[in-house]
């Protein structure tokens, strides 16, 4: 087994024996039991995208508990010094914790699959928005982690990390907005720097390939700047 | 022809801002030696050794382990090392032998091997008794020998121990010295202590280190009153 895979499992391990992974789960699966139900009770429309958006808001708020104590709890009980000591790259410990939060979350979408299933078995929904916000969500998802991720690599404090993460999370959600504050070409740039507006799109079935070049070029920049943290000692 | 030293620590400072931690070190250890790291708190000792682990990089100088250079070829020079911080981090969620089993895997032991590295460790440190435990209930003394285990695990050629004795009551402070004592010969160790009676117990030689800079480097053998030198020098 690789370094990669050796921290992975032990990530994994200190990930399902916490109870923080299962209150945040349990949150997220009641939230979304709640409003589906609701929804498809007033609507009886078989669609998801009201339940995508909620599980997009619900992502927002929930991961950076995830993510805080990722370094941030390593730092602060000094068991840092005994990953960053061992004959491992700063990438693979950022990367193991990247992932072992990434599965937790891509659980969490998974078990929320059941919802889809039953649109399926009981009326007739339009795939593609499907797929598409699935997809959407589990890329958000990776962008979410990340930035949480590089948030717990800059500061001691489960709290601080949590509060970075959420800033970051709430200025990319309404870049858009502020937008309309600045001068051209910088407008664009800042529209195109907007969370809910490449969410939005894949949602509605359509799938750009700039949409997933946005989370994914941000998700690939905040994990090599987490490495680089790590590695500035 | 004298042998190539297993620690070569070249013309090496280190500055955090405005504060010069270590100023212009230099210093060899050779191959089987124990040296002991003497100084008063703040005095670079843990700097020094974070240096030598790789934890922290020079801001001048260079320092080799095994041949390795500590940031060119960190990978290399971090798998000959074995090291005990001074603040026993450990995860305390993990049992005894799982955690040694983890830190063997991340140092490259081989998995058919890491059974019979692991309980190796643990005999060499009396810890059979107490491998199947969670790290978190366990007392100082045995936290302690537990972080030494995770640092021979990988039968390292060089082993680092930072304040080892610290918070420990006599008994522990006993066993972890004649630990230090039969490992001499055998590997190479670093060890460092604000203690004078510590350094002067388990040393071959003495570095003594006072605001960043190394002022003396002595044989225990020529120098019978370590306290009187301590004196002359600081």
């Amino acid at each position: 087994m690789s370094a990669l895979g050796v921290l992975l499992r032990k990530e994994l391990h200190a990930t399902f024996t916490s109870p923080v992974a299962y209150a945040i789960g349990a949150v997220f699966l009641l939230v979304l039991g709640y409003t589906f139900s609701l929804t498809l009770f007033f609507t009886k429309v078989a669609s998801l995208t009201y339940i995508f958006h909620q599980m997009y808001v619900l992502l927002v708020l929930l991961t950076p508990v995830l993510t805080m104590r990722a370094f941030a709890e390593e730092r602060r009980v000094d068991t840092l010094e005994l990953l960053l000591t061992a004959p491992v790259p700063e990438l693979a410990i950022v990367l193991a914790k990247f992932l072992a939060a990434l599965t937790l979350v891509a659980l969490m979408l998974a078990a929320s699959g059941v919802y889809a299933v039953l649109l399926g078995v009981y009326g007739e929904p339009d795939w593609a928005p499907i797929y598409g916000g699935y997809l959407a969500l589990l890329l958000l998802a990776c962008l979410l982690v990340a930035v949480g991720t590089l948030a717990s690599s800059l500061t001691e404090n489960q709290v601080v990390a949590a509060a970075l993460s959420l800033g970051a999370f709430l200025m990319l959600w309404f870049a858009d907005s502020a937008s309309y504050l600045l001068p051209a070409p910088l407008d664009l740039f800042v529209v195109n720097l907007s969370l809910i507006g490449h969410f939005t799109t894949f949602v509605s079935g359509s799938l750009f390939l700039s949409d997933a070049a946005y989370y994914l070029t941000l998700t690939l920049l905040a994990l090599f700047l987490a490495s680089r943290r790590l590695a500035d000692r | 022809m004298t042998a190539e030293p297993i620690i070569a620590i070249e013309s090496v400072g280190k500055r955090y801002g405005r504060v010069q931690a270590l100023d212009d070190v230099s210093l060899d250890i050779a191959r089987g030696e124990v040296l002991g790291l003497l100084g008063p708190n703040g005095s670079g000792k843990t700097t020094l050794i974070r240096l030598l682990t790789g934890y922290l990089t020079p801001t001048r100088g260079r320092l080799r382990v095994a041949g390795h250079d500590t940031v060119g070829a960190a990978m290399q020079a971090r798998r000959r090392i074995g090291y005990v911080p001074e603040s026993v981090p450990l995860y305390g969620h993990m049992r005894v032998r799982e955690l040694l089993t983890f830190m063997a895997r991340l140092r490259g032991v081989d998995a058919r091997d890491v059974g019979a590295a692991v309980e190796r460790a643990s005999a060499r440190t009396s810890l059979d008794d107490v491998l199947a435990a969670p790290i978190r209930t366990l007392s100082r003394g045995y936290r302690q020998r537990v972080a030494i285990a995770q640092a021979l695990v990988h039968e390292p050629d060089i082993v680092i121990l930072d304040e080892p004795t610290n918070g420990l009551d006599p008994r522990q402070i006993i066993e972890t010295r004649r630990l230090i004592q039969e490992l001499r010969g055998e590997r190479t160790v670093l060890v460092s202590s604000h203690i004078l009676g510590e350094i002067q117990k388990v040393a071959d030689r003495v570095a003594i280190l006072l605001s960043g800079r190394l002022l003396a480097v002595r044989r225990m053998v020529d120098t019978p009153d370590l306290e009187a030198l301590f004196l002359s020098l600081t």
